[in-house]
Formats: structure tokens, C-alpha cells, sequence
């Protein structure tokens, strides 16, 4: 340990102050929150403008009092109601483009006859879309919610009518259904999709995705620490220290996985500010993280879990990249060989995160099964249901062995003899690939 | 207890592949000697160096440093020694001083010996204030002056120094000669390779010329010139290496 600290103390300095790590650490925190924030302000200027300029043309082919006095609702509920009075549906339609109305609302002759004889009336909307986007979304939901609401006062005045004294919405809906979910034994007052909706939210996807993260986080940053090494000529002198290969190797991971947890901790907040900011758009505010207050936390056993696979996943991953690192002479290297390692890491983590891996064909589940960095994913989606599954433990006694046999590997590799050799090799293949290209 | 013999190769071999990098060389090198490797660009001084230094592994022969095997106790050999690669690099972003406190760290055992070292070692890098900077802001002089000092701040039984004053003018190089001879005078001993002839004349006491993997002529640089009637060491390496060549 005497001789590992100030290893791991230099791998830190240099890493945290190496630009190509600490821009990468720093963007998420404040990109991610201004992408929210921008994303949530854009969306809600358009739809308030979209909402405030909105012109509904109408075309009142009834000319009753009871036709009036629906648009008037439809007026008193913000909706600018401009009439047109053409003698068929294209020219009604050309003038209320030229007023630059969303739709144009036709209220057919017998409205009125048909509503006091408790008929169903028809009216007609024809929404007219000039401009696609999320705010015109907003308007056209607005023109039915008042168009709803409109009916709703429509229904409460018949009803009346028929029956002075009663409740109208008794009626309408005679049920009262309250909704209870059952889960880990507690019992909460909430319809179980809008539940299973913030869970799977949470522990499927957001602790699966920053896991992901962390891992190629981590994977990066130790192949950059390393290749540095080669690139700057450090690597030599530093073999030569009164130092195990397994000592130096150690510290480049535990190095490694500073930075990258220190990253991980800093996405995961850039993450969440980015859906504050996402959320502060009206109508989204769905009380996000209230389940979580209402349930019980996952048992510590499925923590402990939890933290020995991402350990090992992290192990594994890091002396990854640090062999990619190793092999690199230099960081560009190092960059284009990371990609093809991220791959096979990227698809079954999707799989994982969008999908259940049991009913996968059977090679995507042995390549997820054979890889430490599912687990981790695995784990933390049964932890909805504070279950530790068979296939995490014996997951865990594979990674650990896995990632044994990758350490040990990665430090017998960490001797110039090896890296001269192999750097020679892929340098090698590389130019007689180029030279290939070249002929043709 | 260590061997007399501070270096002792005998017969050594290296191939990479099919090319034949060092071809049985043989020397010794004792106590407070310094043991200089000449010859042109290629010619096996570096990896020779690489070899004492347990970088690389020799194909074949018998080469012990301050009496422990380079291959099977090169972790008894490691603390003993301390090597200066011909292009070491710097960690860009640490500063001179934190890199010789790291350094230190890993050689000393006590934190007091430790900081004493640093202290040392900054004033033989004679960077003053600039030991606070990052080292990327370092010339390669002062790259060089770190290193030379960090090589020889631990004070190692054996400095392998490859082209130790490479890249520094003619004050600074003044300046690391002083330094080696310094650690020799404090009981040290020191193998290094250069190019510059008038340094390994006035420096070495003992010295090796090779090319082609093998060692040409070992000897005093005295009696290397009077053996070939030469003024200077220059003139004895380009007769030795014509006669060989011819």
C-alpha cells in the first residue's frame, strides 16, 4: 500500500488536470442541465404562443341563440373565435387561413333543435397544421380540451334540466374508483402503471444508463492514462521503479476509477437537473420521485449486491482499457481502438435497459451473460422488486474470475518486452493494411 | 551483500526477431566507475542499457547487476538502480516538484528522508521557481534537468543514463556532468551512452565502443587513444570502427 499511494496520487493529479478528462467530466453537469432547461423553455414559449394567438375560425351554419352561446364558452375560455361566412367547406377553409386560424370549428344547422331534444350534435374541427413542432401539439390539444370542457357545461345544463337537484358529474360517472397498488407489501394510492411508469423509469433505465456511462467513463479514461504514458514517454521510466507491474497497474485502475466515479457522480446530477428543467414544463410535473418516498428502500442485501458487480464490472472494464492504453502509442490510437471495444458493451447494455433478457435469441443472452458489465444493469433492475436473481450470483463468481484473469493478464503485459512487441505488430498490420488500400 | 562488481555481462545476446540487436557482448563495470557506451546511431547501446535497467529481457547470456540476475531478481535490482531513458518524457500536468515528491515517496521509506531527497534533487535541477510550474510548460532542457535530477535524488548504487545531457546547451550540460561526477564521488557508479565524444573523454573512466551489437574495444580512454596512436577519442572510434569495417 506504502508504495500504491503515491501511484494512485499521481494517476489522480494527472488525470483530473489533463483537459482531454476534466472538459469530458465537466460538460454533462452543465450541458445537460442547460439542454433541459433550453429544451423546457423552447417548448413552453411555443406552446404559450401557440395557446395565446389562438384563432379558431367559425362557421355557425345554425345562427341560433344556443349556437352563440356555445361559442361564446368557447370565447369566455381564452379562444379567439373570428366568423366566417363563406357557402362551402374550401372557402371556409381559404378564409380562415387568411385569418390565420389552427382550425376552423363548422356548427351544422339543427344544433340547437338537436340539443334540446337531447340528440347527439355533430360539429366539425378541421385543424390546419402550418408548422410542426411540439408548441402546435400543445395548441391542438388545447382546441379539444375546450372543446371537452365546453360539452362538459353543455351536459351539465341538460341534465339539470331534467333532473333540478342532482349532482351532474354523479351521473356522468357514477363510479368513484380509487386505485390502490400493492408492492413490497405497503399498500399506495396509485393506479399501478403510473407506479410501474416511475419505476421502471428509475431503477430500469436512469441507474442502468449512468452505470453505462460510468463504464465507458472509466474504460476512457484509463486507456487515455495509459496511452499518455506511451505518448509522453512516462511508461519506460516508470517500469523501472521499485514498483510490481501488478502495483502500477492497481493504481492506473484505482486512478482510473476515481476520476470515472467523480465523472459518474457528475453526470448523474447534470442528469437529473436536466429533467428538473425538463419537468418545469406545465403538464409534466407528474410528482416524480413521490413513489419513491412512498416505498420502502431495496434491502441492504441487494446493495451489497449491487456495489461487488459494479466493482468487478468496473475492474474488468478498466484493465480493458488499459490493455487498449497499453497498446496505443499514442492517444488517437487509444480513442480509435476504444471504439471497437465499446461495441459489444453498448449492445447487450441496451438490450438490458429496453428489453428483458430471458425472452432475447439465445446468442444476444449469452453475449450479455458473458459480459461483467451486465450485471451490475441486472441487479439494478430487481431492485424494484427486492429480489437478488440466481443468475447475478453465479454472475459475480464468473466476473470475479473473469476479472482476475484480466488483471493478471493486463500487469503481465505491462512489461516494455510485450508492449514493444505488440505496438510493432498492430503498427505493422496497420500500414500493410494501408498499403493494401494503396494497390487498389 | 552485494558483489564488488557493480555490473558484470558476460556473452550477452539480444534478438528482436529475426534482427540481432546485441551480439555476446561482454564488461564489467566496479565501484565508483563511470562506464561510457559509444557508437554511432543503431548500434546496441540503448538496449543494452535497457537490459541493466530490467526493461528488456536478454535472449541469451549472463548479466547480473550489483550481484542479483536481471531476469529472475529484477526486483531486487530495481531498488538499487535508477534509469534515464534518452527520450523520457514528463507528466504534463504535474508539476516538478510534486513529480520528485512522488518519486521520493516511492523510494523512501520515511517521509523525512523523503522531503530531504526533493530538496536535494530541486537544487540540482537548478530550476528554482519554475519547480512550482507544470511540467508542460518545461523547455527540454528543463524536461532533461528534472529527470537527471529525479535519476540521481534517490541515490542509486547504479545510474543508467542514457545520453544524460542530450538536448541541453553548453552550461546545462556542464552543469549535469558536475552532477554525475558528484555521485560518483559519494560512492555511486554509472553507466551511460552518448554521442558526445570530448564528454565521454573527460567523464568516463572506463569505455566501451560498439556497433553493429558488438563491443569493439573496452578500456581507459587513455589507453584507448595511445593504442591507436590517436589525439583524441574521436579519431580512436573511426579507426577502430574502419579496421573493423574493412
Amino acid at each position: 500500500m506504502g508504495k500504491l499511494k503515491p501511484l494512485v496520487e499521481k494517476e489522480v493529479k494527472d488525470l483530473l488536470r489533463d483537459p482531454r478528462i476534466y472538459i469530458g467530466l465537466i460538460v454533462p453537469i452543465i450541458m445537460l442541465p442547460l439542454l433541459g432547461f433550453a429544451m423546457s423553455v423552447a417548448m413552453r414559449s411555443t406552446a404559450e404562443a401557440a395557446v395565446m394567438e389562438m384563432n379558431i375560425a367559425v362557421l355557425d351554419q345554425d345562427g341560433t341563440e344556443t349556437s352563440r352561446g356555445f361559442i361564446s364558452i368557447l370565447t369566455h375560455m381564452g379562444l379567439n373565435m373570428p366568423n366566417v361566412s363563406a357557402d362551402s367547406l374550401d372557402r371556409a377553409l381559404e378564409e380562415a387561413r387568411t385569418l390565420e386560424s389552427k382550425a376552423l370549428l363548422i356548427i351544422p344547422e339543427g344544433f340547437e333543435e338537436n340539443l334540446l331534444g337531447f340528440g347527439r350534435v355533430r360539429i366539425e374541427v378541421y385543424s390546419i397544421v402550418e408548422r410542426a413542432g411540439l408548441g402546435s401539439m400543445g395548441a391542438y390539444s388545447a382546441i379539444d380540451g375546450a372543446l371537452g370542457t365546453s360539452s362538459e357545461i353543455l351536459s351539465a345544463t341538460l341534465i339539470s334540466k331534467i333532473a333540478p337537484g342532482l349532482e351532474p358529474d354523479v351521473i356522468r360517472n357514477p363510479l368513484n374508483v380509487t386505485r390502490y397498488t400493492i408492492i413490497k407489501d405497503r399498500v399506495i394510492e396509485v393506479p399501478p402503471q403510473a407506479l410501474l411508469g416511475q419505476l421502471v423509469i428509475g431503477y430500469g433505465i436512469m441507474v442502468p444508463m449512468v452505470l453505462f456511462i460510468l463504464a465507458i467513463t472509466v474504460t476512457q479514461i484509463a486507456a487515455t492514462a495509459t496511452a499518455v504514458e506511451n505518448e509522453e514517454k512516462t511508461l519506460e521510466t516508470l517500469l523501472t521503479f521499485p514498483v510490481t507491474r501488478y502495483d502500477i497497474l492497481m493504481a492506473k485502475l484505482l486512478g482510473s476509477s476515481i476520476v470515472a466515479i467523480l465523472g459518474g457522480i457528475l453526470f448523474t446530477v447534470g442528469f437529473l437537473l436536466y429533467f428538473e428543467g425538463l419537468f418545469a414544463m406545465p403538464g409534466l410535473e407528474v410528482g416524480a420521485g413521490s413513489v419513491f418516498q412512498a416505498l420502502p428502500p431495496p434491502p441492504l442485501g441487494t446493495y451489497v449486491v449491487l456495489s461487488l458487480s459494479l466493482i468487478l464490472s468496473i475492474l474488468f472494464i478498466t484493465s480493458l482499457g488499459v490493455v487498449v492504453g497499453a497498446l496505443s502509442s499514442d492517444v488517437r490510437m487509444s480513442s480509435s481502438l476504444l471504439g471497437i471495444l465499446i461495441i459489444p458493451i453498448l449492445i447487450p447494455s441496451m438490450l438490458i435497459m429496453y428489453g428483458d433478457l430471458k425472452v432475447l435469441p439465445f446468442a444476444l443472452q449469452i453475449l450479455a451473460y458473458a459480459l461483467p458489465t451486465s450485471y451490475p444493469m441486472i441487479m439494478a433492475k430487481e431492485m424494484i422488486t427486492s429480489t437478488i436473481p440466481a443468475e447475478v450470483f453465479y454472475g459475480i463468481l464468473y466476473s470475479a474470475a473473469l476479472t482476475l484473469a484480466v488483471v493478471y493478464a493486463t500487469s503481465k503485459l505491462l512489461a516494455p518486452e510485450k508492449l514493444l512487441t505488440l505496438q510493432y505488430r498492430l503498427r505493422f498490420r496497420r500500414i500493410k493494411r494501408k498499403q493494401a488500400k494503396d494497390l487498389e | 551483500m552485494h558483489d564488488a562488481k557493480v555490473v558484470e555481462v558476460r556473452n550477452l545476446a539480444k534478438r528482436f526477431g529475426e534482427s540481432v540487436a546485441l551480439d555476446n557482448i561482454s564488461f564489467r563495470i566496479g565501484e565508483r566507475e563511470i562506464f561510457g557506451l559509444i557508437g554511432p546511431n543503431g548500434a546496441g547501446k540503448t538496449t543494452t542499457l535497457r537490459v541493466l535497467a530490467t526493461l528488456l529481457l536478454p535472449t541469451s547470456g549472463y548479466v547480473r547487476v550489483l550481484g542479483y540476475d536481471v531476469v529472475s531478481e529484477a526486483e531486487k535490482v530495481r531498488p538499487l538502480i535508477s534509469y534515464l531513458a534518452e527520450d523520457a518524457g514528463a507528466y504534463r500536468n504535474l508539476s516538478g516538484y510534486e513529480y520528485l515528491s512522488i518519486v521520493a515517496k516511492i523510494y523512501f521509506g520515511s517521509k523525512v528522508d523523503a522531503e530531504s531527497a526533493v530538496e536535494e534533487a530541486v537544487e540540482t535541477s537548478g530550476l528554482g521557481d519554475r519547480i512550482m510550474g507544470k511540467m508542460k510548460t518545461y523547455s527540454k532542457g528543463m524536461k532533461r534537468r528534472i529527470q537527471v535530477a529525479r535519476a540521481l535524488m534517490t541515490k542509486p548504487e547504479l545510474a543508467i543514463l542514457d545520453e544524460p545531457t542530450a538536448g541541453l546547451d553548453v552550461f546545462h550540460a556542464q552543469h549535469v556532468r558536475g552532477i554525475v561526477k558528484r555521485h560518483v564521488a559519494e560512492g555511486g557508479a554509472v553507466v551511460l551512452s552518448s554521442h558526445n565524444m570530448l564528454e565521454v573523454e573527460h567523464l568516463c573512466s572506463k569505455l566501451a565502443f560498439i556497433h553493429r551489437g558488438q563491443i569493439m574495444v573496452e578500456g581507459g580512454p587513455q589507453i584507448i587513444k595511445d593504442e591507436y596512436g590517436a589525439s583524441n577519442l574521436e579519431e580512436a572510434f573511426l579507426e577502430v570502427i574502419g579496421k573493423w569495417e574493412s
